[in-house]
């Protein structure tokens, strides 16, 4: 029982160590050992699905650690991607700033906005937040048609140089592990923020304010922080995306509605309040959307073949999956793993001990709930 | 310290002329009011709170105990009046502010968060107000965690998550949260509501023991039950201003009070 204890409390090092981390930590690691060998397998365009599916991974954890930890829920997630990717085009196109340096500059504008959008959370609740969140993305692409001078309006900003000087045609690898290494950066940037001391006062932000005050912790102080992670990093994917094949600094790639909503899709699918899930969730989604573009089945009843109504396939997998695991794939798959590996060694597995607690999406609904009650109902206790 | 009629006599005094000074006490109210639109809740009430004493306040339902606990611990703002903490003016600070300044509370309704153990409750009011800790990482905090666990009761019960406390042991939770903050003053806000006779003694037995070790206490209660054993004075407010004040037999004693809680059945 002592052994166990202290390998428990040897702190970092001791989780680093792949000898005594848990099994789910070794499968982690080996599944991103098999990814940066998978160019080798993987024919060129495959390599940039993948990379753009990176890209994807990325802004799903950048969403997932501001909405799906603090509960924040920001439903334009699209603004900080395009202040970052547009800042770095921007820069690039019109004064010839090598992408090494507009990118840092594109992130520094984006935790900008994220200070911006973080100052009203501050203030405003749950729906009236993310009212917020929702227009200034669709605000921000009115700017960019009403000076398509300097934006491009809808078509947006073609023609700036690649990362690094590598060629569009020929360096697919090279930029599959550009964007591998950005997902594995920010994989573990988010996940150390996450389990060291902030991860536990963000989600306790997300069940209840009032206590995080009353522990002496600083509810705003922790908001602002998540929000300018999340949009320093969310910019650094916009930026670095528009600088590749995968993307150019346009409304599409950065800021459309249909962007905004698969990143909430794909965080909450993979398992909200988690980064892990929500970076497999992003990945999975562009994958299955590319399979799904292969697909040549027509719907019979509207003539639309499948491809083209993937964002519909989404939103019924994800209602779907709210009501199977509402917890998101990795928290089932760490409960079932977790019960196997108890049957294997023999022990009786634990009856499952999370009957009580509510998911991170359960709590928010919740919190929603609430708090639309008290927008709509509030004369209702005097009726009665 | 002096002797306990000296105390009587001074807050005796604060109760006549209505004008306290911001050292009289470890806690000063001075004049404190709030008002929701119309109505007054706290009218203009001042008291002081000693140092290592068990302060009983009390009233009935919708006297104002909890308008002027959330005034004092930073929920709102007072409309008028002065809050004095160790002497210093701290009138609208707010409420995590409050605590790192070592003033801390329960809640009445608990307020645990529910999707994490009881020990990791505790924990996190072990973290540093801070944007980047690693402290965590290095298992000090858990061991800490763990003494205060055991401290309120709560050492066989660690894992569990608060849905599986039962209510004593919710209020033990809140307890450990707030001494986690290292508090000099504890306000608990009705502990006994909904306890049995033996859970009232034993929460009361730890409450003495705390204030053995250092720590002033408030206690809110609507009702004196286990109470009037428990602390070295009381202040029973009804409408929002003081109409006794003392110790608990003079309290039990004193004919306005009677008045206000016989109408009711709870003594």
């Amino acid at each position: 029982m002592s052994d166990n204890d202290s390998t428990q409390t040897t702190g970092v090092l001791g989780r680093l160590n792949p000898i005594t981390m848990p099994l789910r930590y070794k499968l982690g690691l080996v599944g991103l050992v098999l990814l940066g060998a998978l160019p080798m397998f993987i024919d060129s365009t495959m390599a940039l699905t993948f990379a753009g599916a990176y890209f994807f991974g990325v802004y799903a954890m950048s969403w997932d650690v501001v909405s799906g930890y603090t509960g924040q829920i920001s439903f334009g997630h699209g603004l900080f991607f395009g202040v970052g990717g547009y800042t770095s085009a921007l820069l690039n196109l019109g004064h010839g700033f090598d992408p090494l340096l507009s990118i840092p500059v594109g992130v520094v504008m984006a935790a900008l906005a994220g200070i911006i959008i973080g100052v009203p959370a501050l203030r405003l609740k749950g729906p009236y937040l993310s009212l917020v969140t929702l227009v200034a993305p669709l605000i921000l692409v009115q700017i960019f048609i009403y000076r398509s001078d300097i934006f491009n309006g809808e078509q947006g900003l073609s023609g700036v140089d690649p990362l690094f000087g590598l060629n569009t045609f020929g360096d697919e690898a090279m930029f599959y592990y550009v964007a591998f290494g950005l997902f594995v950066f920010v994989l573990a940037v988010l996940w150390i923020v996450t389990r060291t001391d902030a991860g536990p006062v963000f989600t306790a932000i997300r069940e209840d304010e009032d206590a995080v005050e009353a522990v002496g912790l600083s509810p705003a102080k922790f908001k602002i922080m998540a929000f300018v992670l999340s949009a320093a990093i969310g910019g650094l994917a916009g930026a670095m995306i528009v600088h590749t094949p995968n993307g150019n600094a346009s409304p599409t790639t950065l800021l459309s509605i249909t962007v905004n909503v698969e990143v909430i899709i794909a965080a909450i699918l993979g398992g909200m309040g988690t980064i892990v899930g929500a970076a497999i969730g992003g990945v999975a989604l562009i994958l299955l959307r590319d399979q799904l573009s292969a697909v040549d089945l027509v719907v019979p009843l509207f003539d639309t073949p499948i491809s083209d109504m993937d964002f519909l396939v989404f939103t019924l997998i994800t209602f779907v999956l709210l009501f199977a695991l509402p917890g998101g794939i990795i928290r089932w798959a760490t409960g079932i793993g977790g019960w196997l590996t108890q049957r294997v060694r023999g022990e009786d597995p634990e009856i499952a001990a999370d009957g009580g607690t509510k998911t991170p999406p359960e709590q928010v609904y919740e919190n929603y709930t609430e708090e639309l009650r008290e927008i709509l109902g509030g004369d209702d206790d005097d009726e009665h | 310290m002096s002797t306990e009629t000296d105390h009587g006599e001074e807050t005796d005094a604060v109760a006549a002329n209505g004008s306290v000074s911001p050292d009289d006490g470890l806690l000063v109210l001075d004049e404190i009011r709030k008002e929701f639109g119309g109505l007054v809740a706290v009218d203009d009430l001042s008291f002081a709170v000693e140092e290592q004493e068990i302060l009983g306040f009390i009233g009935p339902n919708g006297a104002g105990k909890s308008t002027t606990f959330n005034c004092v611990v930073g929920r709102f703002p007072p409309t008028s009046g002065t809050v004095y903490y160790k002497g210093e003016d701290v009138t609208g600070t707010n409420a995590h502010t409050m605590v790192q300044k070592g003033l801390a509370r329960t809640f009445q309704e608990f307020r645990p968060f529910e999707d994490r153990t009881v020990l990791k409750n505790v924990s996190l009011a072990l973290t540093p107000n801070r944007m980047f800790s690693m402290q965590g990482l290095r298992g000090k905090t858990k061991e800490k965690a763990a003494e205060i666990c055991k401290r309120v009761g709560l050492g066989d019960r660690m894992h569990m998550t608060p849905d599986e406390l039962p209510h004593a042991g919710l209020l033990r939770l809140e307890l450990g949260r707030a001494l986690a903050t290292k508090p000099d003053l504890l306000l608990v806000d009705e502990p006994f509501a909904g306890l049995s006779g033996p859970e009232v003694e034993s929460i009361s037995d730890l409450l003495l023991e705390l204030r053995d070790e250092g720590l002033t206490l408030v206690v809110v209660d609507h009702n004196m039950r286990g109470l009037l054993s428990l602390i070295d004075r009381g202040i029973v407010i009804q409408f929002g201003s003081m109409i006794a004040e003392g110790d608990p037999e003079a309290i039990k004693n004193d004919p306005t009070v009677q008045e206000a809680y016989l109408g009711g059945d709870e003594l």
